[in-house]
């Protein structure tokens, strides 16, 4: 549980997790709804909806966590069409594709990543220039990208 | 003794003794839009505005077949963001076949790599459970990603061969058995230089004890859809003669694309309740074989 209050409080925003629903199994967590609590037996590979992982003493938000983040986080930036297509593809994001800058600017907090329609791509870090436009703004930690990442 | 009973011309000829005519076809990339998802997204609009020309597919109702496309399908925003999945058409077609299985426990026998579960999933509205077993380990990864991706909620995975799932000690109300198969050309350009009918007898037996077992793990009122993307008889109607035969199993009319499943296979007569199974020859999908069982009600 802890691992992930902290995660989402980087992002200035304090989640809401019901500690009663969340199973930690090989450093992994997931959220189990009251029917697959009754039937799921510990054997498990995959169950309910992944919230992420703790490897080297680290967490990494599973996509459907940040998700879950999104309606608290405060630090947010929204980016316009091609900056949200190059930070899929595992690029940093410049100002100039930013589109909306919502919360933090200070360097090493965590924002998350947004698309035009207000979709979640993933996390960064911001590097604190906003102000000067050939400068990295936010270094991707983490974008939706890493699914197709993952299978090559 | 194989060696004569593979290549293209002993299987094009068999399939002209089961009455079609081989014509060539190539499969055409299909997605299926994630309802629970991209609901209120416009997803064909956003993905015409990326230059993907979506035809609706008339026989599905959340699949449309990629007409044209500049991008990659699978590697789209979209895509990633679970809006939508890449699954052909005829595919798509098993899982629609269920009566009602929002809320309901459903077992998924074949899982890996997850393209019906997610779609399962979505047609329950993430209620109820999904229990998906595969029996490599070594696909579950790509079936955890495409639950992640698809943000599936309700499906506990496990590394099982369904041949043990009566060892789980449950019961479920739907079981989906799309197991494995020898395939069909339309999916795979070698097919024929790949298959002999000695593989087709193999995966029969494994479908006969895929079959045998899921039937001990079924709800006294539950379903089984059985599905193949093979064309081969053994793997298809004489697999559910079989079923019907010895397992106390009852096939159910189904409504979906195909014709009637042959009831007269070689020379030997089948029961007549196989002509509610759906053969689904490859022309505007690739070749696929659908059938829906229940119990047969016992005699008082």
């Amino acid at each position: 549980m802890k691992p992930l209050t902290e995660f989402a409080s980087r992002f200035g925003g304090k989640v809401a997790l019901n500690p009663e629903f969340i199973l930690e199994r090989a450093k992994r967590f997931y959220l189990l709804n009251p029917a697959l609590r009754k039937v799921a037996r510990g054997d498990f590979y995959y169950s309910g909806l992944y919230l992420g992982k703790i490897k080297n003493g680290t967490f990494f938000p599973s996509f459907n966590f940040l998700n879950m983040v999104v309606p608290f986080a405060v630090n947010k930036v929204v980016l316009e069409r091609k900056a949200a297509w190059l930070f899929i593809c595992g690029r940093d994001i410049f100002r100039r594709g930013i589109i909306k800058l919502m919360g933090s600017k200070h360097r090493g907090d965590f924002t998350l990543v947004m698309n035009e329609f207000g979709e979640c791509l993933g996390f960064g870090v911001v590097t604190g220039n906003f102000e000067e436009e050939g400068k990295v703004a936010v270094r991707n930690v983490l974008d939706v990208g890493d699914f197709l990442r993952r299978e090559a | 003794m194989y060696g004569l009973m593979s290549g293209r011309d002993f299987f094009i000829n068999r399939y002209r003794q089961l009455g079609w005519q081989f014509k060539n076809v190539e499969s055409r990339q299909a997605i299926r839009i994630n309802q629970g998802n991209a609901k209120g997204k416009n997803l064909p609009e956003r993905l015409r505005l990326l230059g993907v020309m979506l035809q609706k597919v008339p026989f599905l109702e959340f699949g449309y077949w990629i007409e044209d496309s500049k991008v990659s399908a699978g590697a789209t925003a979209e895509y990633l963001l679970g809006l939508y999945s890449i699954q052909e058409a005829a595919a798509q077609i098993p899982v629609t076949l269920f009566t009602a299985p929002r809320g309901k426990h459903v077992l998924d026998a074949c899982a890996a790599p997850g393209g019906k579960t997610t779609q399962l999933a979505d047609l329950m509205n993430n209620s109820g459970v999904i229990t998906a077993l595969d029996i490599n380990k070594n696909r579950l990864a790509a079936l955890a990603n495409q639950l992640e991706r698809c943000h599936v909620r309700c499906c506990v995975v496990y590394n099982l061969d369904v041949r043990r799932a009566s060892g789980m000690n449950l019961r479920f109300d739907k079981i989906l058995l799309d197991v494995p198969c020898s395939g069909n050309f339309a999916a795979d350009p070698q097919w024929f230089n790949r298959r002999t009918l000695q593989d087709v007898e193999r995966n029969a037996k494994v479908q006969r004890e895929i079959l045998s077992e899921s039937t001990k793990c079924l709800a006294p009122d539950g379903e089984i859809v059985y599905s193949t993307c093979s064309l081969e008889p053994e793997e298809n109607e004489l697999n559910m003669d079989w079923a019907v035969k010895n397992l106390g199993l009852q096939i159910q009319t189904v409504d979906c694309l195909g014709v009637d499943g042959l009831t007269e296979v070689f020379g030997k007569r089948l029961d007549a309740s196989i002509s509610r199974c759906r053969r689904i020859w490859p022309e505007k999908t690739q070749g696929f074989f659908v059938c829906k069982m229940k119990k047969r009600a016992e005699l008082p």
